[in-house]
């Protein structure tokens, strides 16, 4: 354990009289945080003012692309709320086509989270496997919709493109084939002591204290709140789909990590039961241009937690206002309390386990160290390095680990 | 053949190192820029390391449209950089502003604010294209 | 609809000025429009009494001399119960809810920047969503504001 009196925290390589918004300022005794806050705002670009200026159709492709990761949530949280403001009756084969999209969304994304979480602790193997892995949904996708990401799958009464029978066998394939290697994460995850230590005790945060805070999805879940939009209010085909809510009472990093592994497979479950009972019928009904006056408090389970938009239309083919509310804005808040009384070096993976929809690999730090009244700013890079180098002091070095055939 | 083993070793006697910047995305292209960097399409095979400090890197890749949070640092970051220097715009974003064009707090693509050597368009733009911009860029630089 | 139903009928019984009011959307939706004077008794009777312990986001509007205020509550059973008010917007002061929802923060923040409403009894802190050095008198969501340059190829 490094002493308090020769702590020193390497200055980042940039220009000392950059005057950067920091995204987070940590306060800093000794080793230990007593306090961090989160500025955000890096992304704001404007949406919900352009999305008054264009039509609801132009609006779907605005709004897909609000984040790179989670394009088919925003898409389908939008034009849902929009088709119950027009009293649309959209097909089920339509709804079961988007559930699928959201629930391959929903693998990529936290095939994608389990590789950024274990390069935060260093351990740049669980990165190249599970992007590897990656890959066989991101084919699926691609066949299925077209694109790797942002796919444009949904119109305004329902989707714009359909499964052949050959495409579908193809996707239970793949999903077999990632079935398997989740399975071997999970493994990995609850036996390895490594992993085990590293992510244990690390971003606590309470019940009560994930309810107030609003912190929901894999985050609130690992803390024991068993909600998810998909189960309580459910939308597209979920009401007619059989799962498990998945959720968990270690409150930690190490809870979240279980979460989403385990919630891994209950989406290959509800993709294999739609591929197998696709409804027949039309993809879409016909839309009309102009929404007719109304509002609409639209809700979707994104793989990072509860999506929301408010949608109010005036009779025209433009919205008059709409909210998004992204589930990291929920999320994020809750970073303060976890990090409360923790190491520095706990930072990286405390900030990814929420997931966060934020580019991670271009966020300035400051800290203000308490004792010796400096303030540094460090980069993303400068900080990742540090964590690690200050676990493996502990003992926890994932060079070390027994390697795993597989 | 000869073509890229030319450029292949020409970007191993220079390998080139790159400094990935995220200028307001959606984290898209991002998430491209590093999948080209895993195994399966492995951009390092050309000799191309990422790098996190714009002092020592040759190539700056961009993704996103500019937003007024970042448009300094960009700036800076593009004038820290040493010659020569290259930069390359990721996705439609940052060639034009894409889907951005016109919001409030979005300025355009990188070229409103640094200048930009080559622009691989996308949306976002696959690991696939991204490779391909990358071999066309040093490619040019050969002749 | 029992259960929308019942949580209408306990608004209605608690305060006699919401018979009327309260709008059963659909399954799992209810809407009510309130005054200002009256909005912060109704929400911590839905927090505490009826079980709303989730605020999914505060929505700000530009309603031409009014600015409305929509608080979207949730329960665990995934009913959401939106309510509906509104304060001058020639003098759009805001009290907080932090005090209820810590998280309320940054929704309260983005309609100061955006659209202008003073927030009152929020602790001091960062700007959100815009920048520093964005001027404090643009407010770029109300229906007046225009952005005052042309981008070429702009929709």
């Amino acid at each position: 354990m490094a002493e308090a009196e020769e702590f020193r925290i390497p200055i980042g390589p940039q220009h000392p009289a950059l005057k950067e918004p920091e995204s987070f300022s940590v306060a800093l005794k000794g080793e230990k945080i007593l306090g961090v806050d989160v500025r955000l705002g890096y992304n704001h670009r404007g949406i919900e003012k352009a999305c008054e200026e264009r039509t609801y159709i132009q609006d779907i492709y605005l709004v897909e692309r609000i984040c790179g990761i989670c394009s088919h949530v925003h898409s389908t949280c939008f034009i849902q709320g929009v088709e119950e403001i027009a009293g649309l009756q959209v097909p089920k084969r339509a709804l079961y086509i988007r559930s699928l999209v959201g629930e391959l969304e929903r693998v990529h994304s936290h095939l994608l989270w389990l590789g950024v979480a274990g390069h935060e602790i260093g351990f740049d193997t669980l990165l190249m496997y599970s992007w590897r892995d990656r890959e066989t949904v991101m084919d699926i996708l691609t066949v299925l919709t077209g694109n790797r990401v942002n796919y444009g799958i949904n119109t305004l009464g329902g989707v714009r493109r359909d499964i052949t029978p050959e495409q579908a066998k193809d996707a239970l394939t793949g999903i077999d084939k990632l079935e398997e290697r989740t399975k071997y994460y999970i493994e990995l995850a609850t036996h390895e002591t490594t992993i085990i230590n590293r992510l244990s005790g690390v971003g606590v945060l309470s019940k009560e204290e994930a309810t107030r805070l609003g912190a929901l999805g894999p985050t609130g879940r690992a803390s024991g709140i068993t909600q998810d939009v998909r189960k309580d209010d459910p939308y597209a085909a979920y009401a007619e789909l059989d799962f498990k809510v998945i959720s968990d009472n270690h409150n930690d990093v190490y809870g979240r990590t279980i979460v989403r592994m385990l919630e891994l497979l209950e989406s290959y479950k509800m993709i294999r039961q739609i591929l197998n009972n696709l409804p027949a019928g039309p993809i879409s009904v016909r839309a009309p241009r102009r929404i007719p006056a109304g509002e609409v408090l639209s809700r979707y389970e994104a793989p990072r937690g509860e999506c929301v938009h408010y949608i109010k239309a005036n009779g025209t083919d433009k919205p008059e206002r709409v909210k998004f509310r992204a589930p990291t804005l929920a999320n994020v808040q809750a970073v303060k309390y976890m990090l409360r009384d923790r190491y520095l070096a706990d930072l990286p993976i405390v900030i990814a386990a929420i997931d966060p929809c934020f580019s991670c690999t271009d966020r300035m730090v400051e800290i203000d160290d308490l004792d010796s009244g400096e303030r540094q700013v460090l980069d993303w890079g400068t900080l990742h390095r540090y964590s690690i180098d200050w676990y493996k002091k502990q003992g926890i070095d994932f060079a070390k680990m027994g390697a795993r055939q597989k | 053949m000869k073509l890229i083993n030319k450029i292949i070793n020409w970007a191993r006697r220079k390998s080139p190192w790159i400094l990935h910047f995220n200028t307001g995305a959606c984290n898209a292209c991002d998430i491209e820029i590093i999948a080209a960097l895993t195994p399966l399409y492995d951009l390092e095979r050309f000799g191309v390391v990422l790098k996190g400090t714009p002092r020592h890197a040759d190539i700056l890749v961009c993704s996103g449209p500019v937003t007024r949070q970042v448009e300094d640092r960009l700036v800076r970051i593009y004038e820290q950089m040493a010659e020569p220097k290259f930069v390359v715009a990721v996705g439609t974003c940052s060639c034009t502003g894409g889907v951005f064009k016109g919001c409030y707090n979005v300025r355009g693509g990188i070229n409103a604010s640094i200048p930009v050597s080559a622009y691989i368009p996308g949306c976002p733009a696959s690991p696939k294209a991204i490779i391909d911009g990358v071999v066309k860029l040093l490619k040019s630089l050969e002749e | 609809m029992k259960a929308e139903e019942n949580i209408q009928k306990e608004l209605e019984n608690k305060f006699n000025y919401l018979i009327g009011k309260v709008r059963i959307q659909r399954v799992r939706r209810l809407w009510l429009e309130i005054d200002y004077d009256k909005f912060r008794t109704v929400f911590e009777f839905s927090i505490n009494q009826l079980g709303f312990s989730l605020l999914c986001a505060i929505t700000g509007l530009d309603d031409g001399e009014k600015l409305g205020l929509i608080y979207h509550l949730a329960n665990p059973n995934g009913t959401v119960l939106n309510i509906k008010t509104s304060v001058p917007m020639n003098n759009p002061v805001v009290k907080t809810v932090t005090d209820l929802f810590p998280a309320a923060e940054v929704y309260e923040r983005e309609m100061a920047d955006l659209l202008g409403a003073k927030i009152e009894g929020l602790e001091p802190g960062f700007r959100y969503p815009l920048t520093d050095d964005w001027p404090t008198d643009q407010f770029p969501l109300r229906k007046s504001w225009k952005m005052p340059e042309e981008q070429k190829g702009a929709i």
